[in-house]
């Protein structure tokens, strides 16, 4: 083996870090700070062209290499068996490059910027490649959204100056890939970019941390010289129909765990389609990626010296803990979060459980009601925002002969009307998506607080009845009430008064101008799931059905099945369109977790199609629940949503799986 | 998972220059396999980043499937003398393609199209490979 090529694949972190501390170090000198002035920083607004000249900027990747990437088990295995053509599913075929290759990504980049017109500093910076969106950097010292905030491809980026280095920091981005070939991150990483400027060089250190995918941050560095004048392509893109040929719209290309034959091609016969021939001069071991196999040491195996097994390296562990920054995204605080939706919408974050609240002129409407022991404050949450959305005080905009309207004049008597507005309408009707407890828990508290609309019939006047009504499947009363004669599980106040049994249910009237439609979804969860779509608003409150903090909880004694699931799933990226550039447009509440959109939901289906495929390929094979459950055919996913105790554990969603598929056959 | 075998030929492998995919065409493609696909083209799709032909074909079992055959850009296309307005529903072609590294995927990657009742071709001459 050629021992300088081998050795150029472990100084290649050394190369990043040196560059990292050398940039501090010149800033210090060249940032032209001094006593009482502010450093001045390069100003970075302009086009460039990529320099670099490496396979990840050139297009052709090959699969399976993942030299440099200090992947763990999980992350090797999502890797081996997630393949490219997910690009051409319906749901990804217009996505742009990931975050972490971005930079590398090709077509060069715009850097504009907006200017506080007074002082002049830079308030936001925009980044723009040839396939993406527009990507702010927030200078303005805004804080990162909740948790509980969208995902997006770019995600959330702010940024500060240290010396002439521009540190970004971004949170809130979508699962995808490190660079192109195949290897996959989770939604779960945040991404830290130094970028500094000398003279008509621009270099960007980009640092990934994926506490999930990696043993430690994957970092590379990407170079840009000035291209002043060149004018950047912004290629659309009009993706409409799924690229994976067939007819199953709804198709999930993958690999089965030890069925991607062809990672280590690159190494034994190289690639045809590129100029690099068979790179048989990287050990297998380095070409799998890992910790060890990043640093200098990692050199002192090659002979045979020492065994990677009892080699150790510098440890330099992920910051961020996957445990919190999943648990944040559905906080069980005991308070209630209001994060503004789309059109009527808003979503409450009630303790760890989400309920939708379509807020107008008409009224409230509630998809779910949370757990009991919150009932108070979201009823006082749910006021405070309807008094806000509909009737918040006003100041008086015109006086004396300059008013419009009936009055024609101001006086006190209208600045009293404007200080003391009629309070907003309360809740009109309640929909559950589920029986389960901390979804219609609060069904009787809040209906109670509501009132309902009541037809006089022939002649009469339409009236307010007491209580609002509550809307579900009626297999949801069925789990909630019991037969004549038994004790049932809940009051009879917390039960469904409108039940439905068809595929669908439409509220009898537009409610806050906009249709609301209740869909059925059989043997999903359980045999009473439904979803709710605001047609106007584009919004769809999922219930359990998605989650993105846990692998749904099926209940198989209940009805429940994973393909119920997957096809609830499916049949919300039937009904959802994304905005541009695969996300946006429909916003999709979770039962639990963050504000998503479609790509979210592909992510998720696509997880539970893989782990299905899986473990049905296991029972194929003979294998026992024990055998499959030994055989940790969800690794690569257990970090994200599994747990090994609580409530649902991974175990648990392996044996419904599992029991699904059995009962299917 | 679909389960369907392709009819694939050992393949003589054109090196192509440097491709500026959006994602990696050796990654997704077999380009060491070759499929031949020759039926009846029902859609065309004259766009970026990649265009596609779909064509309805039968696969080994003689099964009629719909291909999607992944295609080069516009801008490619355009210098090469190819219009959206070039092919159309209906027309009776010949594919041949790289299929998909997907067991079960009715996906392949352009090598060549022939169109016999005019002969138009595309494919093989210089710079006629996807990029």
């Amino acid at each position: 083996m050629d021992m300088h090529k081998a050795n150029r694949i472990p100084t290649a972190g050394l190369v990043l870090v040196a560059a990292m501390l050398g940039n501090a170090l010149v800033f210090a000198q060249l940032d032209g700070s001094g006593p009482g002035r502010a450093p001045a920083p390069p100003d970075i607004a302009q086009e460039w062209r990529l320099d670099n000249n490496e396979r990840d900027t050139f297009g052709q990747a090959p699969l399976g290499d993942y030299t440099g990437i200090p992947f763990n088990d999980a992350g090797r295995m999502r890797s081996d068996t997630t393949p490219e053509s997910i690009w051409g599913t319906l749901e990804y075929q217009c996505r742009p490059h990931s975050s972490p290759h971005q930079w590398r990504g090709l077509g060069g980049a715009k850097i504009l910027k907006e200017q506080d017109p007074i002082t002049r500093e830079v308030s936001v910076y925009h980044v723009q490649f040839m396939r993406s969106l527009d990507r702010p950097i927030f200078m303005d010292g805004r804080p990162h959204p909740p948790a509980w905030a969208p995902h997006t491809w770019t995600g959330f980026s702010t940024g500060e100056w240290i010396g002439n280095t521009l540190k970004v920091t971004t949170t809130h981005l979508k699962d995808g890939f490190l660079r192109r070939g195949s290897p996959q991150t989770t939604d779960m990483y945040a991404m830290t970019e130094f970028i500094t400027r000398h003279d008509d060089i621009l270099t960007i250190v980009t640092v990934i941390d994926d506490p999930i995918y990696l043993d430690q941050p994957y970092i590379h560095s990407t170079t840009y010289t000035v291209a002043s004048g060149t004018s950047l392509t912004a290629e659309q893109c009009n993706g409409s129909f799924a690229e994976n040929g067939g007819t199953d719209r709804h198709w999930v290309p993958h690999f089965l765990p030890g069925e991607n034959a062809a990672l280590t091609e690159w190494l034994v016969k190289g690639d045809p389609r590129s100029p690099v021939g068979p790179e048989n001069w990287v050990p297998l071991e380095a070409a799998r990626g890992g910790v060890k196999t990043i640093y200098p040491e990692y050199r002192s195996t090659l002979n045979g010296a020492v065994s990677i097994n009892t080699l150790t390296v510098p440890a330099l562990r992920s910051v961020v803990s996957p445990d919190t920054v999943i648990a944040a995204q559905s906080p069980r605080d005991g308070q209630v979060h209001v994060l503004p939706v789309q059109g009527n919408v808003y979503m409450l974050v009630a303790d760890g459980t989400n309920i939708t609240v379509s807020v107008g002129p008409e009224g409230v409407a509630l998809v779910n009601t949370g757990g009991p022991q919150m009932s108070e404050k979201i009823l006082a949450t749910v006021d405070q925002l309807a008094r806000t959305v509909v009737a918040a005080p006003a100041t008086n905009r015109c006086f004396g002969a300059t008013c419009p309207g009936v009055w024609g004049w101001s006086s006190p008597y209208i600045n009293t009307i404007i200080s003391s507005p009629s309070p907003p309408r309360s809740i009109r009707s309640i929909i559950n998506t589920s029986a389960a407890a901390d979804h219609a828990g609060g069904n009787e508290k809040l209906a109670k607080a509501g009132s309902g609309f009541r037809a006089g019939g022939l002649g009469g006047a339409v009236a307010n009845v007491e209580g609002a009504p509550v809307i579900a499947h009626e297999n949801v009363l069925n789990r909630l009430s019991a037969p004549a004669g038994k004790q049932a599980p809940t009051a009879s106040g917390s039960w469904p008064t409108v039940t439905y049994f068809d595929e669908f249910y439409k509220l009898p009237t537009t409610f806050n101008g906009e249709g609301v439609v209740v869909y059925h979804e059989p043997a999903a969860n359980t045999d009473g799931d439904s979803i709710v779509l605001f047609r106007r608003s584009e919004v769809i409150s999922a219930g359990d059905i998605f989650s993105t903090v846990s692998y749904p909880v099926i209940d198989i004694a209940r009805g429940g099945s994973v393909q119920g699931v997957i096809a609830g799933l499916n049949h919300i990226l039937d009904l959802a369109f994304a905005e541009y550039r695969s996300q946006g447009g429909t916003w999709i509440v979770p039962g639990h977790g963050r504000l998503s959109d479609t790509a979210d939901v592909a992510s998720y289906r696509n997880m539970i199609v893989m782990i299905r495929d899986r473990v049905q390929d296991l029972i194929d094979k003979g294998m026992t629940l024990q055998q499959v459950k030994a055989a940790r055919s969800s690794l690569d996913f257990d970090g994200r949503y599994g747990s090994p105790t609580g409530p649902w554990t991974t175990d648990m969603f392996i044996e419904a799986v599992y029991r699904s598929l059995q009962e299917k056959q | 998972m679909r389960k369907v075998l392709l009819f694939v030929i050992a393949a003589t492998v054109v090196v192509g220059p440097a491709a500026h995919a959006h994602h990696s065409y050796s990654a997704t493609y077999d380009v060491s396999q070759q499929v031949t696909l020759e039926g009846k083209l029902v859609q065309f799709v004259f766009k970026n980043p990649h265009s596609f032909v779909t064509v309805q074909a039968p696969d080994q079992k003689g099964v009629m499937q719909r291909w999607s055959v992944e295609w080069s850009g516009t801008g490619q296309l355009t210098n090469q003398g190819v219009t959206r307005e070039t092919l159309k529903p209906g027309d009776e072609v010949v594919v041949l393609g790289n299929p998909s590294r997907v067991r079960g995927e009715f996906k392949a990657l352009m090598v060549n199209l022939k169109r016999p009742s005019d002969g138009f071709t595309w494919g093989g001459r210089t710079g006629e490979a996807v990029d």
